[in-house]
């Protein structure tokens, strides 16, 4: 029986190795104004693996 | 660091530092709970303790669940540790002295008067302004001048009412364009407006230039109109609705987003978004109020325990019409698990003051749209750049780990330690956090996850 099912993620971990390249969007431009996060940003690079 | 909850009857583990989402059962749940701070012993005894009289739960099946979590712990899925702190000052440092973002206040003038708008009436407690097409030619220069290798330039036309100044608007975005190709850059424009002034004239520019635009609608009649009155006290809903539902018609499934903002008069605002949805609205942002403290639209105490369970329902109906074939995304609920944020991104924070600014109708800098008319924020003009650079390192320094209260949040890396507004305006300080806050971007991140998961489950 399987006890845990793990969903599909992105590696941070690898993340920490290429990303930072700038591109996304910025957090609050354009949507929420007031209460900013940053988890339902899109990540712009195809360089990486995720 | 793991977060463990219950919700949607769902029991989900998240692994902070790994970014792991895991849909476990219940017995896999306790057996995670137990597993950092007990003996294998130990554990198999509490949780033979615990659901062993349930016939699907043998010594065998629990046996082989610890061993699922010891095979995950290995594969850096469960209790990861933080390898990021380190590198949390240099990841930020990447893009020191970049800027790739700009707020252009066109207009600090507004056709309403919101009791509730944090730039009080649009006015950012100054002089009513409009800004001309040389201060913001400058900015896009400036703009241009200090994004290095940014492709990606984000401009917002934002006020107070930033279509009373619609023909700078325009000739801003044709000076853009113009520069467009010979910089190598990729202008993408935003609009956020009370939707008062939307002409056909209006939709053609924001569906032709614009991204995105953001419409401020609060949901119900009654609600919309406690708040957002011209200057006479009449309500606008019944303005503005037709010239939404028109503009979002004619923009073909390009993005907007319709943008509500809830206070104390309707912390039960899943009434305001089922609104929304019946006048055909589907991607939809409800906001908590940002306000003074004492202010009568302050979100209270008595007002959390309403919102968190709206947060909740909406994510049922979220699911529910997903299910149906009739989804509507809401801004905080999009999360892609897969094609999220890198982890620069998840330590650094909405730029603000680094790469991202606001500009003032008189060219003045300020690190966002929400220290406009902070004079200590002032960060320098658009002709002399950052003249200000202790306050731009104030910001350069404020990453995810800078926030002492944080470091055992285990939303952190989903947060990058929240609005630097939001936590100067509730503690002085811009690492400081504001807690309410912070208990709604928690519900809202559980919420969010646990409707991937349902969905993920759901299309299987």
């Amino acid at each position: 029986m399987k006890h845990i099912k793990t969903l599909e993620t992105r590696n941070l971990c690898e993340s920490a190795k290429n990303g930072g390249c700038g591109e996304c969007q910025t957090s609050c431009q354009s949507a929420c104004k007031t209460s900013c996060g940053i988890a339902n940003q899109k990540c712009e690079s195809k360089k990486e693996s995720k | 660091m793991i977060h463990r909850y219950k919700l949607g009857g769902l029991f989900i583990v998240l692994d902070v530092y790994s970014g792991s989402v895991h849909v476990v059962d219940e017995v896999a749940y306790e057996i995670i709970g137990l597993y950092e701070d007990h003996s294998r012993e130990e554990i198999v005894s509490q949780i033979m303790a615990q659901f062993g009289s349930r016939e699907d739960v043998t010594l065998a099946e629990v046996e082989e669940c610890i061993d699922q979590v010891g095979e995950l712990k290995e594969m850096g899925k469960l209790f990861a540790p933080d390898t990021f702190k380190p590198m949390a000052g240099e990841l930020k440092q990447r893009t020191s002295g970049v800027v790739k973002a700009l707020c252009l206040h066109v207009a600090h003038t507004c056709n309403l008067n919101c009791s509730y708008c944090f730039a009080s009436q649009g006015k950012y407690h100054g002089d009513r302004a409009v800004m001309s097409f040389e201060v913001g030619k400058q900015a896009l220069d400036f703009l241009i001048e200090h994004s290095g290798s940014r492709r990606n330039l984000e401009v917002d036309f934002f006020g107070g009412e930033p279509l009373m100044n619609f023909d700078v608007v325009k000739q801003l975005v044709a000076y853009a364009r113009s520069r467009e190709k010979e910089c190598n850059k990729n202008f993408r424009f935003t609009l956020t407006t009370n939707g008062m002034l939307i002409d056909d004239d209006v939709i053609d520019f924001a569906n032709r230039e614009c991204s995105n635009v953001v419409l401020s609608l609060d949901g119900r009649k009654e609600i919309h109109d406690r708040f957002r009155v011209d200057y006479a006290g009449r309500g606008s809903w019944e303005q503005i609705v037709p010239k939404f539902q028109k503009l979002v018609e004619a923009r073909g499934g390009k993005e907007y987003y319709m943008r509500g903002t809830f206070t104390h008069a309707n912390p039960d605002f899943l009434k305001d978004i089922e609104v929304m949805l019946d006048l055909g609205f589907d991607q939809l942002s409800m906001e908590p109020v940002v306000c003074a403290p004492g202010d009568p639209s302050e979100l209270t105490q008595e007002d959390l325990p309403i919102v968190m369970e709206q947060y909740e329902k909406l994510a049922e109906l979220m699911l529910k019409r997903h299910k149906e074939g009739r989804p509507f995304t809401f801004y905080h609920y999009m999360i892609d698990l897969t094609g999220g944020p890198c982890i620069y991104k998840r330590i650094s924070g909405c730029g603000s003051g680094t790469e991202y600014m606001a500009v003032t109708p008189w060219g003045d800098l300020y690190p966002c749209h929400q220290f406009v008319g902070e004079e200590k924020f002032r960060l320098g003009d658009v002709w002399q750049g950052v003249t200000n650079p202790d306050i731009q390192d104030e910001f350069a320094k404020c990453n995810v780990y800078a926030h002492p209260e944080c470091g055992d949040c285990w939303a952190k890396l989903y947060c990058s330690g929240g609005c630097a507004a939001n936590a100067y305006h509730s503690t002085g300080s811009v690492t400081g956090v504001y807690k309410y806050g912070c208990e709604l971007f928690r519900k809202r991140m559980e919420c969010a996850i646990m409707l991937e998961a349902a969905k993920l489950a759901e299309d299987e």
